[in-house]
Order: structure tokens, then C-alpha cells, then sequence
């Protein structure tokens, strides 16, 4: 064994222990603000070993696209919703508990049956072809036997990306709500309505 | 191609001439530029914040740092000592786990991000595939640091800092990748080392900038933002936050993040070296100078002066950006936090995605200049 | 359509005359960079106050004639004049006087009013004190000779802007005589009184 491989497995051991107790953690601290960092611990780890697969591409895309957005998303709607909230005793929990256990295993037995079914000993015995430039093998599947997926991924993103704005523009919202907004009190400032995104663009 | 200087080559080849292992040889080797990478990058904050003094002293005709060393230079140093010296305090209503962590998280990736800067042919920690994509990945990091900080604070200033700061780096996170990717349309790569390489030969007429001169302008609007750097300064605003999430920390924690600002402020500024205004090299092409005079690319000396030169063409280019950093911090006024997210969602991406659209039809269209 | 097309051009018209004034205001920034520094090193030098400064009020004990016309004229009666009626005299024997410097907005109408010229203004500003009622000056300390910036050995005096000779904005190392920019009141006076003689003789 070289200087290599054994910073590789000793690298790998530290990234699964880490990536393992931080999703521990994530299920089962009852902070969701601890919960919420600790799910971004998990992306890192999970990054790691991408890294340690030699999918550099795939390692830094995780980061910014996990890291750095999804997991920051999450933490500002916890921040921004802080509202503490009494638990109480719901009378049969263990119902839901049971299903949820019941979910739990059936994936996990799910995941299980596919590692065991995959002929990993292929992989090995396989002459170790280094990839020179992961970005254009990956845009190369992309474009032909990955077309269908990336093309529905984009499209199902274009479908969020016009949902979010629909949302986001006055002009859709029904007349009757946006009138009753505006309700003046003698202490309120005389403030200008919100100009309709239709109107002017530049103005604001 | 020229290969140039192979410090790490070399210096194994060398150890291994006094009987060492390869193994240990290039163990040895490895803690070597991770040193001198925090060396460099700590070095490079004491010069900035020196220069930030003594630039925004002379902008208000002021004197700024006058009796620390000659010139005020080891003023930096005496702040930082003093930071390293000041009691650590941790408000009792803190969290104290997330209020230590949210500076680190803040700070490492900047540091790390210093793996990819290259100062030459072969002066870079690592020449990877993803280069400048890991920059922009390892920034989108620092907002999890700062929702931390904020967070932890149990102050409602800091939380609203940590929050616009959060929200500030993804709203120019975008704008910075798409005229990042414009140029890696044109140079094939995402390695910092192809960019350079793609816009030498000509000289000061083959840079980016010439190519690219929407780009650079979002590029630098959208770093300066990443930076929060003055006329987007919000997440620190001391007139409505008092200080933002830098409000409860004090002593070496505080300090750590005013490190990582200028740390940020030094990298964006090579960055933008490296991307538009052609990294390491000369104003002139050298290479063509040397072969002219009939001096073979392989002379000794020659490599040493095209390292050196490098070397200071690269700081040079990064200290004039930070000087008109600056600048820019003593003539805008803040922007509103309504300002500053009309200005990244409606103006910078639009422009941006036309800028890449653009430049991949004249990439289409003129090969030759931008790179087929 | 077309609508949309102008809102465009529009849009940038403004971005772009609004990169010319960022630029515009760079230049100012710049130009000011190359400008000498106006700092004033405090503690080794200072400004000489100017004629008609407002400092700490002198006093001069034996000149008082305890009228009062200085609490009168006060804002907010200031002055505290403590005397006594001295009947084999008929006269006011004045005890105590004292001003408190941190209430005081050195207005000025005390020196301006008094009919014995024994209140007057001086040169000191440098007044900072540890409590607020060290700064209530009593008649002895009121009666202090006041300090001059231009007679401190330690001191570097420095000329204002106003007092600098014509076209120097440097006032360090002036040669010594130098004379400001534009007459001095007494050779005004001067010119005066010789027109106003010539008058007389014609």
C-alpha cells in the first residue's frame, strides 16, 4: 500500500463516519436550526467522496448547488418562520412512527437489494481508464445517452423557475386582495401603491 | 510548450538525490504550498488593509498610519496583535458551538479558493479540471458561515445581517457565474492555468477585457458584492445594523472575519487578473520578445525573470483592483437593500445571460478570435 | 413592440449616463488623492486660534464692580456674582465669581457688555476635564493667565488657511515675517485716517 491509497481509505473512513453522524444528527437532534446545518455537514461529506471517486466536476457542483443553495434556502425560511412551538402528545403516535419506521426500511431494504444486485466485481475488472477531463465526458452523456433526463430536468426547473415568478407578480393576484392591503390609518404614512410589473419595468 | 519552472518536479528530484524514499519525498513536499499559500494569502491582507488605510486617508487628505514603521506599514500587523490580544467574548444568551464555528466556515473556504490561483506556468497549488469553478463554488459556502454567525448571535441586528448577506451572495453568485462562464465558453476550460494560456501571445491585445467588456463589468459589480465591499456594504451597514453579524464578536473571531473580507477583497482582484486581464503575463508578449533576440525558451535565466515578472505582473494587476476597490469605496454611496437586489435580479442577470448569448454566437461566428 | 424596443433603449441610455457619473465621481476621488494632506499633528502642533476666537472667559478680580450687567445679559444667567454691601464705603465688595465652563456657549455678551472691560475672552480651548464640575471655574481660576499656543516650547504653532501669505496652503516651516494675504486691520486704520486727514486739510 502507497502514500496514495492509504490517505484515500483513511480520507474515505473520516468522510462515511462524518456524513453518518451528521445525518444522525439531522433525524435526531430536536434543534431544526442544528438539524438545518448539520444537513449541509452531510452534502460536504457526500462531496468528499465524489472527490474521492475522482468526479471532481460532480464533487464542486454538489457544493454549490447543495451547499450553497438548497441548504442555504432552507436555513433562511427557518430563520425567517423562528416561531417556537409547543409540542404536544398526538394520541396514537405510534401509528405514524410505525409508518414512518415502515417507509424507512423499505427503502433502506430497497437500496440494500440494489447494492447486492449490481455487479460491482464488473467495475473492478474493468481496465482502469482514467478520465482526462471529466466536464467533457459528462457534457458528451449529456447529449447523447442522457438526452431524454437532462432535457426533462431542464424543462421541469423552466416549469418551477415560471411557478416562482407567477407567484412572485402582483399583476395575477386577484384585484379584491390587492385592494384591501392598502388600508390607511391616521398614523400610516401616505405611501404609493406598488406599481404593477406590467406598467414600467425600469421604475420602481 | 513551454513548461517553465517545475518547483515540486525539482524538488523531489532532489530529495530523492539524498537517498530519501519517493513517498516520504513527496510527503514532505506536500505541506509546503499549503503554507506558503496561507503565508501569502495573510501576507497579501496586511498589504491590502495598509493600502486601504493609507489610500483612504490620502482620498480624504488625511495622513493615515504614520509612526508604525516606516511609512505606517506594520500598522496592519499592530491591529492584528491587538485583535490576537483582546479578550473573547461570548454573549450568555449565545450559541456558543455555531457562534465559534460561523467565523471558520466564513473563512476557510476563502482561503482555500487560494488553490487555484496560479502565479505562472507551473507556480499554481493545483492546476484542476473545475478551477475557477471551484472558486465560485467554494464562495456560495460563505453565506452557511454567516447565517451561522447571525444565527448564533441571538441579536436581532446580526440576524438580519447574517440574512441580507446570505441573501446578497446568492442574488450575485449568478451574475458572477454566467460572465465566468462566458469566458470559459472561449477558452475551452474551466482551468484558471487555459484561461491564461488562451489569452496569451499577444500581449495587452489578446486580455479578455477586449473581449469581454460587458463581463468584466458585471464580473467586478458582482465580486465587489461577494466581497460586500463599500456601495454594497449592507449586511454591515452601521447606520441601520450597527454592525450586522460582525455585532457581538470581538477579539481573534472578529478577526477572523475581517481577515476573510480582505482575504476575499486580495482574491477577487486576482481573479479578475487571471480571467480578464491576463494573469501572469507581461503587457508585451515576452515569449515572442525572447525568440526575436534569438534567446532559446529553455535558458535558465530567462525562465527565472518570465517567473519573477509573473510573479509581479500578477500582484501588480490584483493591487490595481483592489486600489480601485478603494476608490469606488470613497465615491458611491451605500445602495438600499431594494437597490441592491433590483440591481443583481433585473439588471446585472439579464445583461449577463445576453452577454453569454453573445459571446457564444461570436464564438460561432469568428473562431479565431474567440476561441474555436 | 416598438414600445418594448424604447423601454430597452431607455434603460440603457440610463445605465450608461450612469456609469458616467461613477466615473466622473472616480475622478473627483482620484484628483483628491494627489492633494496635501490638511492633518494637524495635534499634541506637537496646533492652529493658532484666530482674533476674534471664543475661548475660556478671563477674568480680573479687582477691575469688578459686582453690576451684574453679565448675568443680565446672559443667555441663561450664567455668571454667579456673590457680594456684599459694604456700608462704610456704600459700595459692592465683590466675595466670589464663577462661571461654569460646561453650561457656558461662549456667546460672548458677558465680555461684550461689561462696562469695566473685566471680563475677556481668550485663546484656550483645551478644556476637557474628568467631571463636569471641574469645568465650573471660580474667580481664581478664572483669573489664570491663559495659555498661548504660539509661547509652548513643545508646541509647533501652525498658521490657519486665512492667515497664510498669498498662494502658500503649506504652513509649516513659513519663513519667519511672513505676512498674510490682504491688509492688516491697523494699516486699514492707517489708510483711514490719512484719507480722512486729507479730507480735512482740503
Amino acid at each position: 500500500m502507497n502514500l496514495a491509497a492509504g490517505v484515500q481509505i483513511v480520507s474515505f473512513v473520516i468522510l462515511a463516519g462524518m456524513m453518518l453522524g451528521a445525518a444522525l444528527g439531522v433525524v435526531l437532534l430536536s434543534n431544526i436550526v442544528y438539524s438545518a446545518f448539520l444537513l449541509g455537514l452531510v452534502f460536504i461529506s457526500i462531496s468528499g467522496l465524489y472527490i474521492l471517486l475522482n468526479a471532481d466536476f460532480v464533487a464542486a457542483a454538489q457544493v454549490l448547488i447543495y451547499v450553497g443553495a438548497v441548504n442555504v434556502l432552507i436555513l433562511f425560511a427557518i430563520m425567517l418562520v423562528n416561531k417556537q412551538e409547543e409540542f404536544y402528545t398526538i394520541p396514537k403516535r405510534w401509528i405514524r412512527q410505525g409508518a414512518t419506521g415502515l417507509v424507512c426500511v423499505g427503502i433502506f431494504a430497497l437500496l440494500g437489494t440494489m447494492i447486492l444486485i449490481t455487479p460491482w466485481s464488473k467495475a473492478t475488472t474493468l481496465p482502469f481508464s482514467v478520465v482526462e477531463n471529466t466536464i467533457i465526458e459528462i457534457g458528451k452523456h449529456f447529449f447523447s445517452d442522457f438526452l431524454l433526463p437532462f432535457e426533462l430536468a431542464s424543462v421541469l426547473l423552466l416549469m418551477a423557475m415560471v411557478g416562482a415568478i407567477i407567484i412572485a407578480r402582483r399583476d395575477f393576484i386577484p384585484e379584491s386582495m390587492a385592494r384591501q392591503e392598502t388600508i390607511s390609518t391616521p398614523l400610516t404614512l401616505p405611501e404609493r401603491p406598488r406599481e404593477l410589473a406590467s406598467s414600467t419595468a425600469s421604475e420602481d | 510548450m513551454n513548461s517553465g519552472i517545475d518547483l515540486q518536479g525539482s524538488f523531489i528530484q532532489s530529495l530523492k538525490e539524498l537517498g530519501l524514499p519517493a513517498d516520504l519525498a513527496k510527503a514532505l513536499w506536500i505541506p509546503l504550498p499549503l503554507f506558503l499559500m496561507i503565508i501569502g494569502a495573510t501576507v497579501g491582507v496586511l498589504v491590502s488593509v495598509w493600502l486601504e488605510r493609507k489610500i483612504s486617508a490620502a482620498a480624504q487628505q488625511r495622513i493615515g498610519p504614520e509612526y508604525a514603521g516606516p511609512l505606517g506599514v506594520l500598522q496592519p500587523v499592530a491591529d492584528g496583535l491587538k485583535l490576537v490580544f483582546k479578550e473573547d467574548v461570548i454573549p450568555a444568551k449565545a450559541d456558543k458551538w455555531l457562534f465559534t464555528l460561523g467565523p471558520v466556515i466564513v473563512v476557510i473556504p476563502v482561503f482555500v479558493s487560494y488553490l487555484i490561483v496560479p502565479f505562472g506556468q507551473n507556480l499554481v497549488i493545483t492546476d484542476l479540471n473545475v478551477g475557477i469553478f471551484l472558486w465560485i463554488t467554494l464562495s456560495s459556502v460563505t453565506p452557511i458561515g454567516l447565517l451561522m454567525a447571525g444565527y448564533a448571535s441571538n441579536n436581532k441586528y446580526s440576524l438580519l445581517g447574517g440574512l441580507r448577506a446570505a441573501a446578497q451572495s446568492i442574488s450575485y453568485e449568478i451574475p458572477l457565474a454566467l460572465s465566468v462562464l462566458a469566458i470559459a465558453m472561449m477558452s475551452n476550460s474551466l482551468s484558471t492555468i487555459d484561461i491564461v494560456e488562451q489569452q496569451s501571445g499577444l500581449g495587452i491585445l489578446g486580455w479578455n477585457i477586449w473581449r469581454q467588456p460587458l463581463g468584466f463589468l458585471i464580473f467586478w459589480i458582482a465580486a465587489l458584492a461577494e466581497c460586500e465591499r463599500l456601495p454594497f456594504d449592507l449586511p454591515e451597514a452601521e447606520e441601520e445594523l450597527v454592525a450586522g453579524y460582525q455585532t457581538e464578536y470581538a477579539g481573534m473571531k472578529f478577526g477572523l472575519f475581517y481577515v476573510g473580507s480582505y482575504v476575499n477583497l486580495v482574491l477577487s482582484a486576482l481573479v479578475f487578473a487571471i480571467l480578464y486581464l491576463g494573469g501572469w503575463e507581461f503587457p508585451i508578449p515576452l515569449e515572442g520578445l525572447a525568440s526575436w533576440l534569438g534567446v532559446s525558451e529553455t535558458t535558465s535565466w530567462l525562465q527565472v525573470i518570465t517567473a519573477s515578472l509573473g510573479i509581479t505582473m500578477t500582484l501588480l494587476k490584483a493591487y490595481f483592483l483592489v486600489f480601485i476597490a478603494i476608490l469606488l469605496r470613497w465615491t458611491l454611496p451605500r445602495v438600499r437593500i431594494d437597490q441592491l437586489l433590483n440591481l443583481g435580479w433585473k439588471f446585472l442577470l439579464p445583461v449577463s445571460l445576453v452577454n453569454l448569448l453573445v459571446t457564444a454566437a461570436l464564438k460561432l461566428t469568428f473562431p479565431v478570435a474567440f476561441g474555436g | 413592440m416598438f414600445k418594448f424596443l424604447k423601454q430597452v433603449t431607455d434603460y440603457a441610455k440610463e445605465s450608461v449616463q450612469a456609469a458616467k457619473y461613477i466615473g466622473q465621481g472616480l475622478a473627483v476621488t482620484f484628483d483628491h488623492m494627489q492633494r496635501r494632506p490638511i492633518t494637524v499633528q495635534y499634541p506637537y502642533e496646533k492652529l493658532i486660534p484666530s482674533e476674534r476666537f471664543r475661548g475660556r472667559i478671563h477674568f480680573e478680580f479687582d477691575k469688578c464692580i459686582s453690576c451684574e450687567v453679565c448675568v443680565r445679559v446672559c443667555p441663561i444667567n450664567l455668571p454667579v456674582v456673590d457680594w456684599e454691601f459694604n456700608k462704610a464705603v456704600k459700595k459692592k465688595e465683590l466675595k466670589h465669581y464663577s462661571i461654569d465652563f460646561g453650561v457656558c456657549i461662549f456667546c460672548g455678551n458677558c465680555v461684550e457688555y461689561c462696562p469695566t472691560n473685566c471680563l475677556s475672552m481668550t485663546e484656550e480651548y483645551e478644556l476637557a476635564a474628568y467631571d463636569r464640575h471641574e469645568l465650573n471655574y471660580d474667580n481664581v481660576a478664572l483669573g489664570r493667565l491663559p495659555y498661548k499656543v504660539t509661547q509652548d516650547p513643545m508646541v509647533t504653532p501652525l498658521r490657519e488657511l486665512g492667515y497664510l501669505p498669498k498662494g502658500v496652503v503649506e504652513p509649516h516651516d513659513l519663513p519667519a515675517g511672513s505676512k498674510r494675504a490682504g491688509k492688516r486691520p491697523e494699516e486699514i486704520l492707517e489708510e483711514i485716517q490719512s484719507s480722512a486727514a486729507e479730507t480735512v486739510n482740503k
